[in-house]
C-alpha cells in the first residue's frame, strides 16, 4: 500500500494547488457561490482545457490522459482544500464509471466530452424511478451539480441509467453549502441507456469524497493552528494554553488518521477495486466524520470571528456536514461495513 | 467471520510484497512454527499487559532461543551483531510473531531501548560488553526513568548518583519498573550534578540489579496482579565507566532513543488487538449481545477503528524519517490507547452481568482484565496528555507553555 505521492503525482499536486490558489481565492469562491450557476465557467474551462484535469479520468483512446483514480483524487483534494465551486468530482466519477464499464459505442459518445470538459456529468443516486421500454420516469433528489450537468447517471435499483439532462426537468435548489449546488430532477418517459451496475460507481464517489474530506479537514486544521499561534490573549499566544493545544492535537490525530484512511482507499481504488466494498464505506464514514469534527472545532477555536459570515469557517462546516448527510445515515454505512466484515448477528465465524 | 488471516495486516501487506519480503515472511513463519512447540508450546498467547507474571522462566528460556537463532536485533546493523534488516522486514517479523501467538517479550527493554541507545551514544567498549548479551537473550534490562515525583515531568528526577572511589554511588527510588525482579541490569536516569536544574546535570547510568544496594518491591495493580515494581537504590554501585554519553548529558541520551522509534512494533501489537476484538465478537454473537443495536454499532466502530489504526501506522512509515520524529509515535499511541480502552469497555458490556463475578483468588477473565488493564493505556509510556503536548509542539509547532 502506497501512501505518498510519486514524483509525477507530487508535480500534479503542486500544479493543481497553484491553480487553486490563483482561481480559488476566498473572494472568487464567494463570488461564484452566490452567482447564477454556482460555477465560474472561465475557471472550469481553464481547469479542463489548460490543466487537463477532466482528462485524468478518461483513457487516452477517448481523448483522455489515461491516468486514474489516484490522479483524480489529487485534483479533488487540492480543489477541495479551497472549496473551489466546480462540478469536477461529479464529472470525474461519471468519467471513471463510463471508462470502466460502458460498451465502446457508449464510451465514444460521452467520454471525449467528459475528457475536454465540454460535457459535465452528475450522479443521481437518490432516485425514485421506474424504467420501461428504454425510458425512465420519476424523480431524483439532491442531485449534486445537477443544474450544470449534460449527462446524468441515474440510479434505478442496482443499475445506473445514462440520461441526457436536456431530456429532463431540472429545478435548482438553494443549498446549505453554497459552494456545491444541487438540483431536483424529474423524468417523464425520458430516454435512458443502461450504463452498468451502481455499486462500483458509488464506491468510487465515496472514495473521492473521503479524499476531499481529508484534504479539506487538513486545511481547516492548518488555518486553525495558524490562528492559535497569532491570536494573543492574556499577553501570550492562545496556542500556548494547554486547553487549546490539546484540542488541536486531537484534531491533528483525527486529520492524520483520515488522511491515511483516504490514501488507503484511493490506493485500493487504483489497484484493487474489489477491495472497495469494505473500504469505500469505511473511508467515507471516517473521513466525513473527521471533516465535520475539525470544521466544527475550527469555529470554536477561532472564537467569535469563527462565527461570522465573513470568515471561511462556516463554508467548511457546511461542506462537511452536507457531505456527511448526503452519504446517508452513519448507521447505514456502519451496517454496510459490518456486513462486509462479517460483524452482523446470526452468522458464524 | 473471516479467518484472522484474511483481515490481518500481514495478508494485505503481503499482496504487493517484493519476493525477498515474501521469502523473509516464510522464513519467520517456519521458524516460529518449528520452535513454538515442545517445551515452548504452552507459551502461545502468554504474557503481555496484565499477564506479565505468566510462565516467566519459560519465557526467559524462549528469549534465549530467539537470540540463539538470530531473531533479536534484526534491525540493528550487521557490524553490531544485528541483521541490518529494513523496517519493512521488521514489520513482517512483528506481524508473524503476533500471528503465531508467540509469548510477550521479556527482552524488549534491552533490544528496543538500551541497544539502540548504545548504538547511538555508547562507547565501543560498552557496545562490545552489552550488545552480545542482549542479542543472545541472556541479559535482561529494565528501565529506571519514572519516580514518585517524576512521572509526566520526567526532568524532575531526584535519584542521585555521585562518583566516589572509582564508582557511582546511587541513591533514590524508581517506580513503575516493569520486569525489574527478573532484570540483570537497569538503565537509570540519575542526577549527577546536584546544583543543576531540570534537564541538565542528569546522567544515563548502567546499574547491575543483583547487588545489596538494590531492593525491588512489586506494586499490586487494580487487576490484582503485579507487573510493575518499585526499585529502591541505597548506595547501589555502578562502575565509573558505565555512563552512556557524557556525564550530565543523560537527558539528551534518554530522549535520543525515543526520537528514532518509528513504531514498527505497533504492527504486531495490532494483530494482538485483532485477536482481542475477535474474542469480543465471538462472545457478542454467542450470547446474543450482538442483537442489541448499541452493541452492534460499537462492534462495527471498533472494527473500523482497528483498520484506521493500521492505515495511520502504515502511512507514518511511508513518510521520510526526518519529518517530525516522535510525533508519529504520539499519534499512534493516542489512537491505540483510546481504541484499546474502548474495547475493554465494550468487552465487559458484551459480557453483561456475568462480568461482575470473578474467579477464586480474584482471578479475572479476559474481558475483565481487558477492561481494567486498558485503563493504564492512556497513562504509561507517556500519558495521553503528554502525547498531546508532543503533537501540539512538535507536529503543529504551537508554543510551549510556561513550565
Amino acid at each position: 500500500m502506497e501512501f505518498a505521492d510519486t514524483p509525477e503525482q507530487a508535480l500534479l499536486r503542486d500544479t493543481v494547488r497553484a491553480f487553486a490558489a490563483r482561481h480559488g481565492t476566498p473572494e472568487q469562491v464567494r463570488a461564484t457561490m452566490t452567482g447564477p450557476t454556482g460555477c465560474d465557467h472561465h475557471t472550469w474551462e481553464r481547469l479542463a482545457r489548460e490543466l487537463g484535469l477532466t482528462a485524468l479520468a478518461v483513457p487516452e483512446r477517448y481523448g483522455g490522459a489515461g491516468a486514474g483514480p489516484a490522479e483524480v483524487a489529487i485534483a479533488v483534494e487540492e480543489l477541495g482544500r479551497v472549496l473551489l465551486p466546480s462540478p469536477y468530482l461529479s464529472t470525474a466519477v461519471v468519467a471513471l464509471a463510463l471508462s470502466d464499464q460502458a460498451d465502446p459505442a457508449f464510451a465514444e459518445r460521452y467520454l471525449p466530452g467528459l475528457a475536454d470538459g465540454s460535457l459535465i456529468g452528475a450522479l443521481a443516486l437518490d432516485a425514485d424511478v421506474v424504467s420501461a421500454g428504454g425510458t425512465i420516469s420519476g424523480v431524483a433528489r439532491h442531485v449534486v451539480d445537477g443544474g450544470l450537468a449534460g449527462l446524468l447517471l441515474v440510479r434505478a435499483g442496482d443499475q445506473l441509467m445514462a440520461v441526457s439532462a436536456a431530456d429532463t426537468a431540472i429545478e435548482q435548489l438553494n443549498t446549505l453549502d453554497q459552494t456545491r449546488r444541487q438540483a431536483l430532477v424529474r423524468f417523464d418517459q425520458t430516454p435512458a441507456l443502461l450504463a452498468g451496475p451502481a455499486a462500483p460507481v458509488i464506491a468510487m464517489q465515496r472514495v473521492l469524497l473521503a479524499a476531499e474530506c481529508a484534504a479539506a479537514a487538513r486545511h481547516c486544521l492548518e488555518v486553525t493552528v495558524e490562528y492559535l499561534k497569532t491570536r494573543r490573549q492574556f499577553g501570550r499566544p492562545i496556542g500556548s494554553f494547554q486547553a487549546l493545544k490539546h484540542r488541536a492535537a486531537d484534531l491533528a490525530v483525527a486529520v492524520e488518521s483520515a488522511h491515511a484512511t483516504a490514501r488507503a482507499a484511493v490506493w485500493t481504488a487504483a489497484t484493487d477495486p474489489a477491495g472497495l466494498a469494505t473500504l469505500a464505506p469505511l473511508a467515507a464514514l471516517h473521513c466525513s466524520r473527521t471533516f465535520v469534527q475539525v470544521a466544527a472545532e475550527m469555529i470554536q477555536l477561532h472564537g467569535g470571528i469563527g462565527f461570522t459570515w465573513e470568515h471561511e469557517t462556516h463554508l467548511y462546516l457546511k461542506r462537511a456536514k452536507s457531505t456527511q448527510l448526503l452519504l446517508g445515515p452513519v448507521s447505514g454505512l456502519r451496517t454496510e461495513i459490518a456486513g462486509q466484515a462479517d460483524l452482523l448477528p446470526g452468522r458464524r465465524g | 467471520m473471516h479467518a484472522p488471516d484474511e483481515q490481518a495486516p500481514a495478508k494485505q501487506a503481503a499482496d504487493k510484497q517484493a519476493p525477498d519480503e515474501q521469502a523473509f515472511r516464510a522464513e519467520v513463519r517456519d521458524w516460529l512454527s518449528a520452535n513454538l512447540s515442545g517445551e515452548f508450546a504452552p507459551l502461545v498467547g502468554s504474557g503481555g499487559p496484565g499477564r506479565e507474571h505468566e510462565f516467566i522462566e519459560q519465557r526467559m528460556a524462549w528469549e534465549r532461543r530467539l537470540g540463539a537463532d538470530g531473531w533479536i536485533g534484526i534491525g540493528w546493523p550487521v557490524s553490531a551483531g544485528g541483521r541490518g534488516l529494513p523496517w519493512s522486514h521488521q514489520v513482517i517479523f512483528y506481524e508473524e510473531y503476533a500471528r503465531a501467538g508467540a509469548p510477550a517479550r521479556v527482552g524488549h527493554m534491552g533490544e528496543q531501548l538500551l541497544g539502540p541507545t548504545l548504538l547511538m551514544f555508547g562507547t565501543a567498549e560498552q557496545r562490545g560488553r552489552f550488545l552480545p548479551g542482549i542479542l543472545a537473550g541472556t541479559q535482561l534490562w529494565c528501565q529506571g526513568y519514572s519516580e514518585p515525583g517524576a512521572g509526566s515531568d520526567l526532568a524532575a528526577v531526584a535519584t542521585r548518583a555521585r562518583l566516589d572511589g572509582g564508582e557511582w554511588h546511587v541513591d533514590g527510588q524508581k517506580v513503575w519498573t516493569s520486569l525489574a525482579q527478573f532484570a540483570d541490569w537497569c538503565f537509570v536516569l540519575a542526577r549527577t550534578e546536584p546544583a543543576a536544574q531540570r534537564h541538565r546535570g542528569l546522567s544515563y547510568l548502567l546499574v547491575p540489579m543483583r547487588q545489596p544496594g538494590i531492593e525491588v518491591r512489586p506494586i499490586v495493580q487494580l487487576t490484582g496482579t503485579a507487573e510493575f515494581n518499585e526499585v529502591f537504590f541505597d548506595d547501589a554501585r555502578a562502575a565509573a565507566g558505565d555512563v552512556v554519553g557524557v556525564p550530565g548529558d543523560g537527558w539528551r541520551v534518554a530522549m535520543g532513543t525515543l526520537a528514532v522509534e518509528r513504531g514498527v512494533s505497533t504492527f504486531g501489537q495490532q494483530l494482538g488487538f485483532q485477536r482481542e476484538f475477535d474474542a469480543v465478537l465471538v462472545t457478542a454473537r454467542s450470547t446474543g449481545a450482538l442483537e442489541d443495536p448499541d452493541i452492534a454499532a460499537r462492534i462495527a466502530e471498533a472494527w473500523v477503528g482497528l483498520q484506521v489504526m493500521r492505515y495511520t501506522a502504515l502511512a507514518a512509515l511511508d513518510r521520510p524519517a526526518a519529518d517530525v520524529p516522535g510525533a508519529e509515535v504520539s499519534i499512534n499511541k493516542l489512537i491505540w490507547g483510546t481504541w484499546h480502552q474502548r474495547l475493554g469497555e465494550l468487552a465487559v458490556d458484551v459480557a453483561g452481568a456475568a462480568a461482575t463475578v470473578v474467579g477464586a483468588g480474584y482471578d479475572l477473565d479476559n474481558a475483565q482484565r481487558l477492561f481494567l488493564y486498558t485503563k493504564a493505556d492512556t497513562i504509561y509510556g507517556g500519558s495521553a496528555e503528554i502525547q498531546r503536548n508532543v503533537i501540539a509542539e512538535r507536529l503543529l509547532g504551537l508554543p510551549r507553555e510556561a513550565r
